[in-house]
Formats: structure tokens, sequence, C-alpha cells
């Protein structure tokens, strides 16, 4: 792909893929490299695989197992160098292929589940991202974006402040008073600023509600990242670690019962397990989703939810979802909503992958005029590759599309703010007369509390 | 040229060299999968599970025992369910494939007596034998799919009633062979547009493919010819001997992983989530 053509260092990726293979290959990712069958059985699942077949998750994960098979099976080191199969580093075109399948991925693994050996090839692609990022192969625009995120310098930027603060003065006019850093509050209210972003008004509902339901809550006084810990999307596994370590610092710190976000995507998984497991610390509270939170409040008696007389949906974020197990909870809020609640053709362990997340961070007009706020020029590289980040949208959004026409919704719910950029854009795309919505803009006024 | 090895005189035919080769196999076959199995268990790191599934009391943190199973089923199930709404031909044609080997492999009466000389327990599965035609006493391919037999008897006696119509090794051969051909073309096609191909999927498939058309062959008694009969079954059971020693080495140990693969799925699905 052109957005590395001019920078590809092969000694340094040859020096970062023996760094990853050698350092990084535990009983799992064996399993994942030599139990393939090549069934393609997995090609059903991947939502890039409607643009191309070679973006199937087998295709993609095969460069990683021919990596493998030279360094670590008989066959790869004796026959299978002549008859292929088998590599011990990548030309030049390989690599711009590798670079190519990487960002055809967004780690949603949905592959998993539909391969008959639970194989995620989504880990396997991961470990190609990682090579290439330790090699310096990744979009400038998004380095430049991450680099802001772990060196902290993020804060410095007006654009950013402004947000951030221009959120809290808006969460004071409609709920009052808004604690901030509050410690030893029942909840902390966590977002980033890509939230306050791209949905200010889901976080001021969700004010709205804590306040409505009489919480201790707290909300943060600055944010901890961009969207952190965001080198988890880049294969930038040390970035992360900086920044993850950043926020498990605040969490503690605060030390809540209860974290509460409204983003379901990487972030949701990042910040609950792998932050965890990655300091081997069994935390006090408990990180949980909005629809998590309220679902339980709603189960416990604390408040009703005015129904709605309407067809409306749930797209299950791939990592709040499939990852992360969270099906019910938007469902008890949702079908108490309305009862014209309908699930989407492809749902729970089958929801289709909106194709954004780590496969091109977002819709790329949104990444484009992110980085005109923060003064971040975009190469023709870059540019080149944000545009051909629109093709497997387009081609992913009409199997989404197709669904919600099919079920005639008129509003679909989800719960990560990607989902929504990405299903918003299909929708206008194939002209479906339905919108988009975070759960909670659809929650917010049918909330009742209950007098107890 | 005659080569003597034990009391055979192996140039005479495969037969009987196929039989000494048995157990050398399954030694082959236990050592490759030791091999295997070390190598996970050398690269085993013990994951520290910060967040239990069960200390969480806002998600699934109480799943009761229907559900456990339920989820089971479904974690075992979902791969066939979204193939054959997305995929139906090459997942029809994979799940039958599949059934007809295992049929084959264990039910063919002739592969039970063959199981049970080795491993005599076999034998309370014997009544589930399927037989090598669906007519009475004649090894005919020609009258394989429909009774016409000469004895009082429209089927071969056996549990499978009419069934055996269906369920005789030469129809489930047939079968196979149009199933393995569809995947071979499948092959073809990934070959044709470039897409990831491995010589391992040639060598088990066409292994399988030779090694049924040589069993048909010999079952069939073509050509009826006593030193051909030898030699066909021979020559099968020899390649049935390369594909269970070479199994801990390619594609085939799927057929003991799968079951690991899935359990370990629904175990995330259930107890542990985030990175699997
Ligand atoms: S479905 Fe699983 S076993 Fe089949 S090709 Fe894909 S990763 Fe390999
Ligand atoms: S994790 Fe998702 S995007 Fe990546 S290969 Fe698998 S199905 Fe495709």
């Amino acid at each position: 792909m052109e957005a590395i053509n001019s920078s590809v260092n092969l000694d340094a990726l040859n020096k970062a893929i023996d760094e990853v293979f050698y350092g990084e290959i535990d009983s799992t990712i064996l399993y994942y490299l030599q139990s393939c069958v090549n069934c393609k059985a997995c090609e059903a699942a991947c939502p890039f695989t409607p643009t191309s077949l070679k973006y199937s998750p087998v295709n993609k994960a095969e460069v990683s197992r021919e990596l493998y098979r030279y360094r670590f099976t008989v066959w790869g080191r004796t026959v299978g160098r002549f008859v292929g199969g088998s590599k011990k580093y990548l030309s030049l075109s390989e690599a711009e292929t590798m670079f190519d399948y990487n960002w055809h991925c967004t780690n949603c693994g949905a592959c998993m589940f539909v391969c008959p050996m639970g194989i995620d090839s989504g880990a396997l692609i991961n470990l190609m991202k990682e090579a290439a990022f330790k090699a310096g192969m990744v979009p400038k625009v998004y380095s430049d974006i991450a680099n802001l995120e772990v060196s902290g310098n993020y804060w410095e930027i007006d654009v950013f402040r402004q947000a951030w603060n221009s959120l809290i003065s808006k969460m004071k006019e409609a709920v009052g008073e808004v604690p901030l850093d509050k410690k030893g509050s029942e909840i902390l209210f966590y977002a980033s600023l890509y939230e306050a972003f791209v949905y200010p008004e889901v976080l001021i509902n969700v004010a709205k509600i804590l306040t409505k339901l009489k919480k201790d809550w707290t909300f943060m006084s600055k944010p901890l990242g961009v969207r952190p810990p965001i080198g988890m999307v880049l294969g930038d596994k040390d970035g992360a670690l900086n920044v993850m370590k950043r926020v498990y610092n605040y969490f503690t710190d605060i030390s809540p019962k209860y974290i509460v976000m409204t983003a379901g995507g990487f972030e949701y998984l990042s910040l609950k397990y792998t932050m965890h497991e990655t300091f081997k610390v069994k935390p006090k509270y408990q990180v949980v989703h909005i629809t998590e939170f309220l679902a339980k409040l709603y189960t416990e008696g604390e408040f009703e939810i005015e129904p709605i007389d309407k067809v409306i949906t749930w797209h299950d974020p791939c990592q709040l979802g499939r990852r992360g197990g969270v099906y019910e909870a938007p469902r008890i809020l949702l079908k108490a909503l309305s009862k014209k609640f309908k699930e989407l053709p492809s749902h729970g362990v089958n929801s289709f992958c909106c194709s954004r997340g780590g496969g091109g961070c977002g819709v790329p007009t949104l990444v484009e005029n992110l980085a005109k706020m923060l003064n971040i020029s975009i190469s023709q590289e870059d540019k080149k590759f944000l545009d051909n980040t629109l093709l497997p949208l387009i081609n992913a959004g009409e199997i989404k599309a197709d669904e919600v026409k099919k079920i005639k919704a008129k509003e679909v719910a989800t719960g990560c703010p990607v989902c929504i950029e990405s299903i918003e854009f299909s929708l206008n795309y194939y002209h479906v007369d339905s919108d988009v919505l975070h759960i909670i803009n659809l929650l917010t006024d049918n909330i009742k509390v209950r007098n107890k | 040229m005659q080569l003597f090895l034990g009391p055979y005189q192996v140039g005479n035919s495969l037969y009987p060299l196929a039989l000494d080769l048995f157990i050398p196999t399954i030694f082959f076959f236990f050592f490759g999968s030791a091999y295997r199995v070390g190598r996970y268990l050398m690269t085993y790191k013990k994951p520290f599970v910060a967040v239990p599934i069960a200390s969480q009391e806002v998600v699934r943190g109480k799943i009761s025992s229907i559900e456990r199973v339920k989820s089971l089923v479904d974690t075992f199930s979902n791969s066939s369910k979204v193939g054959l709404k997305r995929k139906p031909v090459t997942t029809t044609a994979g799940l039958l494939m599949h059934l007809g080997l295992v049929v084959m492999i264990f039910l063919l009466a002739q592969h039970m007596v063959f199981w049970a000389y080795y491993l005599p327990p076999y034998r309370v599965l014997f009544p589930l034998a399927i037989p090598e035609s669906s007519t009475d006493g004649l090894l005919s391919l020609t009258m394989s799919t429909f009774p016409r037999t000469p004895t009082p008897y429209p089927f071969v006696h056996d549990i499978w009633g009419p069934l055996t119509v269906i369920l005789n090794g030469q129809y489930i051969s047939f079968l196979l062979l149009v199933l393995l051909g569809i995947y071979l073309g499948h092959k073809f096609h990934a070959f044709a547009d470039g897409l990831s191909l491995r010589a391992g999927d040639w060598w088990f498939f066409l292994l399988l493919y030779v090694d049924i058309v040589l069993g048909l062959l010999a079952t069939s008694h073509i050509p009826n010819n006593v030193v051909w009969y030898d030699n066909l079954l021979g020559g099968h059971i020899l390649l049935a001997e390369i594909i269970i020693a070479t199994l801990p080495f390619t594609r085939g140990f799927h057929m003991f992983e799968f079951y690991l693969g899935k359990i370990r799925e629904w175990y995330f699905m259930l107890y542990r989530r985030g990175e699997k």
C-alpha cells in the first residue's frame, strides 16, 4: 500500500519480525498458527471479504504462518523454503502486502466464532501489526495522534482543552454541579477526548441520568488520552502500556466502585481486562459499559423506562459483545423501551462488524478533520491510505444497510462511537431511512426514576 | 526381486507388508502426537485472570447449567450455522464429507473387523456395522444402489434396514469422491485466485482421494483377480497408514484439536473474557 512505500526499512522490519516471533509465541498463538485447516470458513465472517477474498482472515494470517513455519517447523526449515509456505523475512512487496492486510482487520473476532477450530486470525494479524509498528510502518497521521497520547502532550493542544472544557461546561448547564476527580465516589464516569469530540451530547446525557438517579458520581477534570490506549490498535504495545499506567493510576487514585464508560470499542476490553492482566492486578472496582450499569439498576427496580412505539434494533459492537460478552444488558434496556425491538439478522457472536475500529480507525473524513484541527499535515501517502479505507466501509456497509432495511428498524442503537460513525455512513450511502445513535440518546428522556 | 521380511514374501503383494507396518505406524503416530502436544506444553504460560467473569456482578456473573449446556451446543454448531447461511455449497460439502468419512472409517464392516483385531472392545459396535454394498452377497459395483438380490432378503441383514441403500460402503465412497472433488475444485479455485494454499492441503486431500479409490476398487473386486485384490487392498492400507503416521504433522490432526479449540472457545465465552 502506498502509505509506506517511501519509508520501509527492511532491516528494521526483519529485526522486528524476529523480536515478535521469538518473543511472543505462547501456546495459544501456537495453536492458532498450526491448527488451521485452510477450510476458509472464516471468509464468511470477515467484514473485509466483500471487498476481496485476499482480505479473508486465513489469507491475511498466512503471512504470520509463513514466518512462523520458517522459525518453528522442520518442514518450514527444509522443504517449505523451496515449495513455498515458509519465509525467513519479507521482501519489499511482501512487506507492503502485509501492511495492507494489517489495515484490513479490525480485530473484531468474528472469524474466531465461525472458524471450526476456534482460531482468532485477528490475533495473528496483530502480531504483524506489532512487527510493522516496531519497524515504523504505520500511517503517519495515526502515529502522530498516538504520540500525542503517549507523551501526554495532548493536553497542551488548545482544541483538545477547549473541547473538554466545553463538555464540562455543557454538563454543568444540564445538571448543575459536576463533581470532578472526587476520590471515593461510587461511580467514576470515564470518557476519552475522542468521545468528547464525536458525541458530547451522549456524555452529557449520561451525566443527566446519573444525576437523575441521584448517584454519587464523579467526572474527569482532564482526559487521560485521545482514546486510551490507542496504541492497542496501532500495534504499539509499549505506548499502550505507558498510557495504561496513567489510566490505572487514575482509577486507583479515585478508587470508585464502578467505572462507567459509554464506549464499547477496544477501550472497553483494554481497560477492563488487558490493563489489569498486563499489570497482574485484580482491580477492586468494576469497569462497566453504561448498558451493563443501567441494566443492573433497571432490573433492581431503580427506574422505569417509558416505552416508545418504534421498531428499534441493537448493533453489537464487536469488542463489547463478541470479545466482552455484553449481549444481554442492552437488550434488557431496549426491550423495555420498545415492544417492537427486533434483532438484526446477524447479531450476538455473529454480529457483522462495521469494518472500522482497527481497520482504518474511523471514517476517513473524520480522521482528516481531526488531523486538520490538530495541525497534523496529511501526506500524499496518508491521503491515499485513508482513501483506500473507504471501499471496505462501503462494501461491508451494504450488508449492514441491507440488514437494517430487512427488519425495517427506525432506530439502530449501539454503544460505540466508531460503530455509530461507520453505520451512519453506510445508512446514508445506501439511502436507508433509519437513524443510528448511541443507546443513551434513545433512553435518556424515557428513564423515569421510581419513588422509593 | 522378492524381499523377505518376517514370514511374508513382500515382493508378492502389498497386503502383508501393509499389515506388518500397522503397529510401527501407530508408534509413529504417538511419537508425532507427543511432539505436537509437547510443543504446547513448552510454550504454555499460566494466564493471570484479573477479572474472572464470576466476580462481575453487572455482567453475566451467574450462569445456569442449562445456559452452559446451550452455550456449549452453540459453540460447536455456530460454524456450520453461519457457513450454511453464507457459504452453503462448501459448507454442505464439508459437513457431508466429514459425516461420510466418520461413518466409513468407523462403521464399515471391513474396517470394524480391522479395528477390533487390534482393539477387541471395539466389537461392541459391531451391530452398527454398515455393509460394503446394499445388496446381499453380491459384491458388485453395478448393483449397489437398489436391491436386486437373488436372496429372499431385500437388503443386507443389518440394523439399518432400508437405510442401507445409502448407508453402504460403495454409495458413501461415491459420495466422498464427489465431495472431495468439490473440495479439490475449491482448492484449484483458490490457487487460481492466488489465495493461501498449502502443500499440506494437497498432501492430505490427494492421499485421501486415492485411498478411497483403492478401497473401492479392492472391495468391488475390480479387476476381478486375487493378485490385484491383495495389492489394491495393501495399497489402500498403506496409504491409510501414511495418513495416520503423518496426522500429527498435518491438518489431519484437527480431528483431535477441533474439540480442544471449541472447548477453549466455550470456556472463554463463559468464564474468562478479554484477550484470548
Ligand atoms: S476457518 Fe479457521 S481453520 Fe478454516 S481457514 Fe479460517 S482460520 Fe483456518
Ligand atoms: S478479526 Fe475480524 S476483521 Fe480481522 S480477520 Fe477476523 S473477521 Fe476479519
